[in-house]
């Protein structure tokens, strides 16, 4: 046990920088990206254009319906065949972008469709335009009922930033194995890398509810 | 004046209005009846442009469209800004305050500032009865007391008239009667109703006019008295049913 501590000691400052360096920056730069893709996407779909709707249903069932590994893998070594070279980190942040959006893209777009038709009507009556109405009575209730599940997509999505070592990034994971490779250790070195992870859900999940609380006081209470 | 002429709609085919031509005054409550499926709910929607006829022309108070090409946003908001409407599911926005339901309306349409929509707001509340519960959520109140702040929002942006699709239909009969008696203030202060209802007793008692819609046209239009005294086999069908009950 004190062997299993000491170990941990011993590696955690790398984990941690591993940690800071690639894992976190990269969920937040790809989660911030996602997010406007995933905006962009909707307002597309949820258009009367239709050429903009395909390109986003295209966009959408292209990104679910592929793994990420798989999209990792084309952007960084198989777009190079096409001419372009682009570096790990651009790639992971293109990939991740772009896998998460998609997913960001289903929520809301399901989010806009359950705002009650009438509302609509209401403000159509009330002389809003239409971004008033987008503005003052569907993004405000949208968001609300998008935030669980974006929520969620974003705690897929720091998982899912452990297979960037398959494009040669260093995330936490990968550090963690390469210490493990080289101290004989894995148990003692994957169980601390899960601790990461779940160190980071835990926080990611205690915002989630305070922010949904914070969002949802408009709900008819329990008591009403 | 609120005047359609010869104004015809139809859904994928079926013909809910043919040419139908309508003249309503200001200051008068105007009650529409009719059997289910008459075409009540998509005369009262075109008065405000939520639906559009295929032909025919709307105007009010100097405005006015015609049906059949394409119409501007400018003409469709100089419309609109003429009436507003009170619905079934009151349609409130769930997450803004009671005041608040009824104070932006004005500000989003350029009519007045915060402060003073502010202040005009609290006194349509106090009106309809709701001051009490100014900074609840529409979820947090009765159907009753929903629509009451429905109607106070409908105020609030200072309509020409003021339109009602079944505004009771959704409630108990206690409920109803609040919302009844406010309804039966904004008649007795001569704004201009449009109602459709089918509450006999407010046809009867509030009305200065009734339409009675069937078969796609207007098979009655004239007092309450020649009404409810009329020989008119359909509308002496349509009256049974409510004596029956
Ligand atoms: N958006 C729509 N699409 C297709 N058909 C419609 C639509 N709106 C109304 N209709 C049809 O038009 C006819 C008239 O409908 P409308 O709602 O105006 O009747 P109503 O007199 O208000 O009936 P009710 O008393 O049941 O409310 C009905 O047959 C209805 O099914
Ligand atoms: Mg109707």
């Amino acid at each position: 046990m004190t062997d299993f501590l000491s170990l941990w000691a011993d590696s955690l400052p790398q984990l941690l920088a591993a940690t800071v360096k690639v894992t976190i920056p990269l969920s937040i730069i790809a989660f911030v990206l996602a997010l406007v893709v995933a905006v962009l996407a909707t307002v597309m779909r949820l258009s009367r254009i239709r050429p903009l709707q395909w390109v986003s249903r295209f966009y959408v069932w292209l990104f679910r319906g592929t793994p990420i590994l798989v999209q990792l893998f084309i952007i960084f070594y198989g777009l190079p065949a096409a001419g372009i070279t682009l570096s790990a980190w651009t790639s992971a942040i293109i990939a991740f972008t772009l896998n998460t959006g998609a997913y960001a893209a289903e929520t809301l777009r399901a989010s806009v469709q359950s705002i009650p038709r009438g509302q609509l009507e209401a403000a159509r009556t009330l002389n809003f335009t239409g971004w008033q109405t987008v503005r003052h009575v569907i993004a405000p209730q949208a968001l609300r009922i998008a935030l669980p599940p974006l929520g969620n997509d974003l705690i897929d999505l720091v998982k899912g930033t452990s297979l960037v070592m398959v494009i040669t990034l260093a995330d936490v994971f990968q550090v963690g194995r390469q210490i493990a490779a080289t101290n004989f250790q894995p148990l003692a070195l994957y169980a601390e890398v899960a601790v990461v992870y779940l160190a980071i859900f835990t926080v990611l999940s205690f915002l989630q509810s305070r922010l949904e609380r914070a969002s949802n006081r408009y709900i008819r209470s329990p008591r009403a | 004046m609120l005047e359609l002429n010869d104004v015809s709609k139809s859904f994928g085919g079926t013909a809910v209005l043919t040419r139908v031509s309508l003249a309503l005054n200001d200051g008068e409550t105007t009650v529409v009846l009719g059997p289910s499926g008459s075409g009540k709910s998509t005369l009262l929607r075109t008065m405000n442009l939520l639906e559009i006829p295929e032909s025919g022309c709307l105007s009010i108070n100097g405005d006015s469209v015609t049906f059949g090409g394409s119409l501007t946003r400018k003409q469709v908001s100089a419309i609109r800004r003429r009436s507003a409407m009170v619905f079934q599911g009151y349609n409130l926005f769930p997450h803004q305050s009671v005041l608040d339901n009824v104070a932006m309306p004005p500000v989003l349409n350029g009519k007045a500032d915060r402060a003073a929509s502010r202040a005009r707001a609290v006194e349509l509340l106090g009106k309809v009865g709701m001051s009490h519960r100014l900074e609840e959520y529409p979820d947090n109140l009765s159907g009753g007391q929903q629509q009451r702040v429905a109607i106070a929002r409908a105020l609030a942006v200072e309509p020409d008239y003021l339109l009602f699709d079944e505004p009771t239909s959704a409630l108990d009969p206690e409920l109803e009667a609040e919302v009844i008696r406010v309804m039966v203030d904004l008649a007795r202060e001569r704004r201009s109703l449009v109602v459709v209802t089918h509450n006999i007793g407010f046809a009867r008692r509030v009305a200065d006019r009734i339409v009675f819609l069937a078969d796609g046209g207007i098979g009655f239009d004239g007092t309450p008295e020649d009404f409810f005294a009329s020989e008119s086999e359909r509308i002496r069908r349509y009256l049974n049913v409510f004596d029956a009950v």
